[in-house]
């Protein structure tokens, strides 16, 4: 009998359960087609020279961690069912049926519904995961082929976790109904919410943004009292002063409304905060750009300590604006009688005011939600973007051997070996060297051998010869330097006014060996590799090979470049060989490096999969998530929107003015969290693109980021007018008679 | 007299040829202007069929119903909804009213959609509340008031707008004999004091005794007639009485019995 129930139930509440099981079924797809090529019975032909099993553990745990964020989906979803079907609970108790039993017969219900989810995704799933498959092996560079695999181990992955959060969210549920009375099971839907400025949630909020304040003066105080110097130049006077100012004019805020609480209003204590949260954002996000160009020592952590703060600074203002604006929305129509009684717009506050309570927190967590999947996004294809074009500039040659003289402080203990072991591994293994370029790099001065200091590290010199060598090994044209002249090379992140600045104070330049002139040809941007400069130097000096005879060697690099590429299995030996020949740290302070290509690509193009696939993954979550949340909130409510709309129309309301006020009504719900979340999205972008301007002009290209930005926008808007048009339909459907 | 509605051999057929329903089968009568009509019946004699016909809300098979010289049974779908705000005021059993709007906010709705000037809403509410006694739960929402707070609630709405014609569709059937009581008295003092036309369908007698004019249906057709006069409201109600214990017998025997209009 009850099994029955149960299956009746579920047929009847199909249309209520709709956007849950599409939504879960999206879920459940995503999370298969992801979790596939973890699995043990996944083997893509990437060639000899990648190891799959690094990129496949890191996957397994992304889409893990990422799918946690669904239970909080099951949990609304189930939250929001329970709620609808109090009154039917409430007669099956009064019929008789235990507590318990109704409890199960809830759960069987929503059981059936993610079954029948899990089994779609899986389906689904099939057929998406063709689309990883090849996003892999495009960024493997290997052709692709379809080929349609069930495999057992994700299908059993994906089910145990589905039904494990289906079942902790069910025993929530028993719990709920359990503890519910008969009497306000009854009388759930007829009261309404209590009013927003009952509601306090935002002082919660409020009082946990003043710990952060507090947290954030002591430390501006601390910052002040042990670094602080009155030559400091004005923008960094005003980062001292300003970190320690507006903390305490925000806490100040906070404690003259506690003092004066009766006579003040909440809403001028919200707004206070809001302004100071914009202030305090925009001083600790110059914390860390403030920081680089004055190199400024201000003790370790210090740049993390202030992101913490700006991340407090914009979830604050994301809260708090969310909840002036409801209040707004309520005090607007007390406050102008000509509105409230234009049209049906009496009712259409009505509609608004009822449900801000929830709905304002509900719009904060999915604000704070979207800016994250926006961010994320925007910002996958930039980092992965940015790895790709770092590898290309790194793994430039098939092994690169290089040495660092930081902690070595007597001339005899400076590298002078021939990294024999390298081109005799190659050997025994078979491995053609096609071109190979042992070369030392000096110090233009000797006495700079003892500078250590981290932003005064001396830029070091390469002979013109090896230079040249270096070039024409990439197939790249040698240069030529008149006697006594020299020239530089840079690397690709270094900025041109940085660039610029350095040769307009070097056109001569004085060398152990005589005075030099920049030659006409002043600098060449080559990609050379990334270990031919030296520590914290951006820039490489080419001096005639008689200068280099009389300077100091500090480093001792050799590149070669193989006639084919070296398998994974040679790599890794070599590298373990090598590493055991010539440590990390030597006893007299020496560093050795390997870097095969092989290994790096691997590694890097390992890394990016998961890193792009996870944040996509993450991302595309999230906004289902988001956007489920929004629709959901309007449509399951939709049963007592019925009802009032019903009364509108035997009152003499045409549909049309229904249609107008049901659009309204969803701008309000969908429009206020998305314009909140993108404009605190732009606002974290525009902050994120800056700090890393350099590195996005040397590996990703302004115009290759704004086509990117622009499509991932256009997605975005596109999902967004999908959900917003589908709710939009359903709803009129569900309030038609 | 002027006649404000006129239903002329209303005919109201559900289903198709194979599976015919005759829920009215020719009604013709007349309401005059500033009358209190109502009409009763048992469960499916057709009331609330024809309730709906001449509210709008259902359309009718044949027939013509004219208010105030319009006949609504040839209005334009889309021009329905302007006709019912404009003319008609609806009393519901289940009151009917928003629980996202306070009290006040639910008669001034009834004007808002109306298109009255904001300036003269407030006034109107408050005027209309004081004459149904209901000023001290204005602000109050509707789950916070009882039952027959909430039906004089809905009647100030359907009232506040002055209709041609109020329609009330069994006003008491949710409030228990006090409430009753209360609200029968406030509708009949309205309607002596503001002059509306009321058109009442209920079931029960004591609700109906305070109609002048009593329509009785049985299975879609008007069974009989009757007319309050100059009887006291318990006299009246003992005549209703004893046409619903003979309504059981047949036309015949309440033609026996001397009832004027058969």
């Amino acid at each position: 009998m009850y099994v029955k129930l149960v299956f009746r139930n579920a047929k009847r509440s199909v249309r209520d359960y709709l956007v849950y099981v599409v939504t879960m079924t999206i879920c459940v797809t995503l999370f298969y087609s992801f979790l596939s090529i973890s699995s043990r019975y996944y083997k893509p032909d990437i060639g000899s020279e990648y190891d799959f099993t690094m990129l496949s553990d890191g996957m397994k745990a992304a889409v893990c961690m990422i799918t946690l964020c669904l239970a909080f989906l099951i949990w609304f979803v189930n939250r929001y069912m329970l709620q609808r079907k109090q009154k039917e609970f409430a007669l099956q108790l009064i019929m008789g049926m235990e507590q318990k039993t109704v409890a199960g017969l809830f759960f069987a219900e929503t059981l059936i519904m993610g079954m029948i989810s899990i089994g779609l995704g899986i389906f689904f799933g099939v057929f998406c995961s063709q689309f990883i498959t090849a996003m892999l092996l495009t960024s493997y560079g290997k052709t692709y082929q379809l080929a349609w695999t069930l495999f057992p181990d994700t299908v059993l992955l994906t089910a145990v976790f589905f039904i494990l959060s289906f079942f902790a969210v069910g025993s929530l549920n028993t719990y709920m109904i359990r503890k519910t009375k008969i009497v306000a099971m009854l009388s759930a839907d007829r009261e309404n919410e209590p009013e927003l400025k009952k509601s306090r949630w935002i002082f919660a909020v409020v009082r946990i943004f003043e710990g952060f304040m507090l947290w954030r003066l002591i430390t501006g105080i601390r910052k002040v009292w042990f670094y602080y110097d009155s030559r400091f130049a004005v923008p960094v006077q005003v980062m001292f002063w300003g970190n320690l100012f507006f903390p305490a004019v925000t806490l100040g805020c906070f404690l003259l409304w506690i003092v004066r609480r009766k006579k003040r209003k909440d809403s001028s204590l919200l707004l206070g905060l809001l302004v100071c949260s914009v202030c305090n954002a925009f001083l600790a996000a110059s914390v860390p750009g403030i920081i680089h160009q004055y190199y400024l020592p201000l003790g370790s952590g210090i740049k993390n300590q202030y992101l913490v703060f700006l991340l407090a600074d914009l979830l604050f203002f994301i809260c708090d604006l969310i909840y002036l604006a409801s209040g707004q929305i309520a005090a607007w129509k007390e406050k102008s009688p000509e509105h409230k009684y234009n049209g049906e717009n009496l009712f259409f506050w009505g509609q608004i005011i009822s449900k801000l309570n929830t709905t304002s927190k509900t719009m904060t967590l999915i604000s704070i939600t979207l800016v994250l999947a926006i961010v994320m996004f925007i910002a996958a294809p930039i980092l992965t973007g940015w790895a790709s074009g770092y590898l290309d500039s790194r793994s430039m040659y098939d092994v690169q051997i290089f040495s660092r003289y930081n902690q070595v402080y007597q001339e005899e203990y400076l590298p002078q070996d021939d990294y024999l072991l390298a081109s005799d591994f190659l050997g025994e293994h078979r491995i053609e060297i096609a071109s190979d370029c042992t070369f030392y790099l000096y110090l233009p001065k000797k006495e700079e051998f003892h500078n250590r200091k981290k932003y005064e590290f001396p830029a070091v010199a390469i002979s013109l010869s090896d230079y040249n060598r270096i070039l024409t090994m990439l197939g790249k044209e040698p240069i030529f330097l008149e006697e006594n002249e020299f020239t530089t090379q840079w690397k690709s992140v270094a900025a041109k006014e940085e660039r610029d600045d350095f040769l307009r104070e070097h056109t001569h330049i004085l060398t152990d060996a005589g005075e030099l002139t920049l030659s006409e040809e002043s600098y060449y941007q080559h990609e050379i590799g990334q270990t031919v400069y030296n520590s914290y130097t951006n820039v490489l000096y080419v001096f005639p090979d008689s200068i280099c005879e009389s300077l100091l060697p500090v480093m001792r690099d050799r590149y070669i470049l193989t006639e084919r590429g070296i398998s994974y299995a040679d790599a890794c030996k070599l590298e373990r060989e090598f590493i055991k020949e010539y440590p990390e740290q030597t006893e007299n302070g020496t560093a050795y490096g390997i870097r095969l290509r092989t290994l790096q690509i691997n590694g890097t193009k390992a890394n990016n999969f998961v890193l792009q696939a996870g944040m996509i993954y993450a991302a595309v979550v999230l906004m289902v998530i988001c956007l489920t949340i929004l629709s959901l909130q309007q449509l399951l409510d939709a049963g007592q929107y019925r009802y009032r709309f019903s009364v509108l129309r035997k009152l003499g309301v045409e549909e049309q003015r229904i249609k107008r006020l049901v659009f309204r009504q969803l701008g309000v719900w969908f429009g206020l969290p998305v314009v909140v979340a993108v404009g605190a999205a732009v606002v974290v972008l525009v902050y994120f693109v800056q700090t890393i301007s350099a590195e996005i002009s040397a590996y990703i290209g302004s115009r290759a980021l704004l086509i990117q930005i622009g499509a991932t926008g256009g997605i975005l808007m596109l999902l967004l007018i999908c959900y917003f048009i589908s709710t939009w339909i359903l709803f009129q459907y569900s309030i038609s008679e | 007299m002027y006649m404000i509605l006129e239903l002329e051999h209303i005919q109201k057929y559900y289903g198709n040829k194979g599976n015919l329903t005759k829920a009215i089968k020719d009604i013709s009568f007349s309401v005059e202007a500033g009358e209190f009509l109502s009409i009763m019946g048992a469960s499916g004699s057709g009331k609330t069929t024809l309730l709906n016909c001449i509210s709008t809300i259902d359309t009718v098979s044949a027939g013509h119903i004219y208010l105030d010289g319009t006949d609504i049974t040839e209005i334009k779908p889309k021009s329905l909804a302007r006709f019912r705000r404009e003319n008609l005021g609806f009393v519901f059993q289940d009151f009917n009213l928003l629980d996202t709007l306070t009290i006040s906010e639910n008669i001034a709705l009834a004007l808002t959609i109306n298109r009255m000037p904001a300036r003269m809403i407030e006034k109107a509410v408050l005027e209309m509340a004081e004459q149904l006694n209901i000023c001290d739960i204005l602000d109050k929402y509707p789950y916070q008031v009882s039952g027959g707070q909430k039906q004089r609630c809905a009647c100030t709405r359907a009232m506040i707008h002055k209709p041609k014609l109020l329609l009330a569709d069994e006003p008491t059937g949710a409030l228990d004999s006090h409430s009753a009581q209360m609200l029968l008295s406030t509708i009949q003092g309205i309607h002596r004091q503001i002059g509306t036309t009321i058109l009442m369908v209920t079931h029960d007698a004591f609700t109906a005794s305070y109609a002048e004019r009593i329509l009785f249906l049985q299975d879609g057709e008007i069974f009989m007639e009757l007319y309050k006069g100059s009887d006291s409201r318990s006299a009246f109600f003992q005549k209703i009485l004893n046409v619903l214990t003979m309504m059981g017998g047949g036309k015949s025997h309440v033609c026996e019995t001397g009832f004027s209009k058969c």
